[in-house]
């Protein structure tokens, strides 16, 4: 249990310059915070499409 | 590293979802729909039950049985199984636990007013889905198959923002962005001014003040990090900020509904000081739909103090680079050049907002003229032309009036008992922002305006995607606050970003109570 919840809270773990530290509530999938705001970008233009088209 | 994990979890959440939505469409769950008062969620719970069940099984199928290898394909479909965990637990509190909390509220009875506990401590499905998220990380922990999926809520709530950009009309966005143009310019220069002011009485490090003020003045842990390299920041600083802005982002999220309750602020003096006063851009977005879970105008004007807060960040980046070197000396290797400083910073989806509102403003999704996104049209049903009795009440009260256009516009509504332009109606709505008439004749005045607008199909529906992309972005974003994050804070950060914070929003709560008004 104990090795569980450490898993849990070393979500937010990164690592720079060698030491470590919790960044937070800005995780993200992306490399970079620019990629991730062009895939919501994307994102959104494309539910705006769909929008446009279907209601 | 292979993420996707052969684990039955997404297979079973999809077989779930499919669940809800074929007992809901079949009426099996008449009885509980009624006893929850949820009828309004029935067709949420049918089309997002088949279309996220078919998701989860789909894919499921495919983590299950598949065989999966290393590279781009297995990193992002593995995000998935969390982004379906994410959008159950949001759903589950969104559809049953919220209108039972409200059901069991209720049940006491009023505790404050007219306001009912559950509405006086904001706790609605935004807090609550937070809430579990918080819960779930810390007390139980997030499951392995789960992990990749939560760190897409961020992009959730940014594709929420962007799509605000479809709601707001050219008038709206003119006045909100002066405001917010005065307010948070002086908040945001403030807050980071006396942060390094403060840091310097302390005698705290340059970098570890520079990092905190960056994460005090702007935008919480995004701007932390985006400062960290022009200051010199060690990670421990980052720590320390990063831990320091949680603790009060968090406290903030929740506190702030609860004062704006208690004060009984207006959607658009809450969406400010919100803005304002909350550092992280997520928190403010929770914050603003905790107050208002069932209508996103207090969260339309928070968002764009919100946005006018982070295009300060390069600004803010730059100011740090040049005060840091002006009080360490030139760092080797370390050149400032503005116009890169401002092209790296700059956040990008900002951009996609205001191409979104450009793309709105030609008209494409609703009437362009709209107003907070419904448009003029005064073909009205006779039930909706004014009676007799109301056009008695206007008519009694209409001596009030000075200026000679709210005249006119008042004589033709009460010949032809209904708004006939849309100049008209922006005259009348004046005069009731004014607060010239009594209650009563105000009252026949809103009537009158919301019998002549009409809500677009297509901005209803991005409000329905506004509200589903906000709702699990910030249930994902309580699954990324934990304890050991918080733990960071301490030391002479902590005191500094306290006392800055409390300045910040006490100040802003004052400013905005004495000036800011429901008339935009």
């Amino acid at each position: 249990m104990g090795e569980e919840k450490h898993d849990s809270q070393d979500i937010d773990l990164q690592e720079e310059a060698g030491a470590k530290f919790h960044r937070g509530s800005a995780l993200s999938i992306f490399h970079s915070d620019r990629a991730e705001d062009f895939i919501a970008l994307l994102c959104a233009m494309l539910i705006a499409l769909g929008v446009y088209i279907m209601v | 590293m292979v993420y996707t994990k052969k684990h039955p979890a997404l297979l079973i959440m999809g077989v779930i979802f499919v669940a809800i939505a074929f007992l809901t469409d079949s009426g099996s769950m008449a009885g509980l729909i009624e006893y929850l008062s949820a009828k309004k969620y029935v067709g949420e719970m049918v089309a997002m039950g088949y279309a996220f069940g078919a998701i989860g099984v789909l894919v499921g199928l495919w983590h299950l049985t598949g065989s999966h290898e290393e590279g781009n394909l297995d990193y992002y479909m593995s995000s998935v199984a969390g982004a379906i965990f994410i959008l159950l637990v949001a759903m589950l509190i969104r559809w049953y636990l919220a209108p039972l909390v409200a059901v069991m509220s209720k049940a006491i009875g009023p505790v404050m007013g007219a306001k009912y506990l559950h509405q006086v401590l904001g706790l609605n499905y935004v807090v609550l889905g937070i809430l579990a998220g918080i819960i779930i990380v810390n007390v139980f922990r997030i499951p392995a198959w789960a992990e990749n999926g939560v760190r897409l809520s961020r992009l959730g709530l940014k594709t929420g923002v962007i799509l605000l950009g479809t709601l707001y009309s050219l008038a709206e966005l003119q006045s909100l962005g002066k405001l917010s143009a005065i307010m948070v310019g002086f908040f945001v220069l403030g807050s980071v001014g006396l942060v390094l002011m403060l840091g310097r009485m302390r005698n705290i490090p340059n970098s570890m003040a520079g990092v905190l003020s960056a994460g005090m003045g702007v935008c919480g842990v995004s701007a932390t990090v985006a400062a960290a390299p022009v200051v010199q920041a060690k990670a421990v600083e980052i720590a320390y900020t990063i831990g320091t802005i949680l603790i009060w982002g968090v406290g903030c999220m929740f506190l702030f509904p609860v004062v704006g309750h208690i004060l009984d602020l207006g959607h658009v003096q809450f969406g400010a000081w919100a803005g304002t006063g909350i550092l992280n851009s997520a928190q403010v977005a929770g914050a603003a739909l905790a107050y208002q879970p069932d209508g996103i105008e207090t969260l339309k004007v928070a968002e764009i103090f919100n946005i006018t807060r982070v295009l300060f960040l390069p600004i803010i980046v730059l100011w740090l680079a040049l005060w840091y070197v002006k009080h360490e000396g030139e760092v080797e290797g370390q050149k400032i050049k503005v116009g890169t400083v401002i092209f790296e910073k700059f956040p990008v989806f900002v951009l996609g907002f205001i191409l979104m509102f450009a793309l709105s403003s030609t008209g494409v999704f609703a009437p362009a003229q709209h107003y907070k996104g419904k448009y003029f049209d005064n073909n009205v049903k006779e039930s909706k032309l004014l009676k007799d009795d109301q056009i008695a009440t206007l008519n009694a009260e209409a001596g009030k009036l000075q200026r000679e256009d709210r005249k006119l516009a008042l004589t033709r509504m009460l010949e032809n008992k209904k708004i006939m332009s849309i100049d008209d109606e922006t005259v009348i709505r004046g005069i009731y922002n004014a607060k010239i008439f009594s209650k009563g004749a105000n009252k026949v005045l809103k009537g009158a305006t919301k019998a002549v607008r009409h809500t677009a199909k297509k901005i209803s529906k991005f409000r329905q995607w506004i509200t589903l992309l906000f709702a699990f972005g910030l249930t994902g974003l309580g699954m990324q606050i934990t304890f050991a994050a918080m733990k960071q804070a301490g030391g002479q950060p902590l005191v500094i970003g306290g006392v800055v914070g409390t300045v910040k929003a006490v100040l802003s709560l004052i400013v905005i109570v004495l000036f800011v008004h429901e008339t935009i």
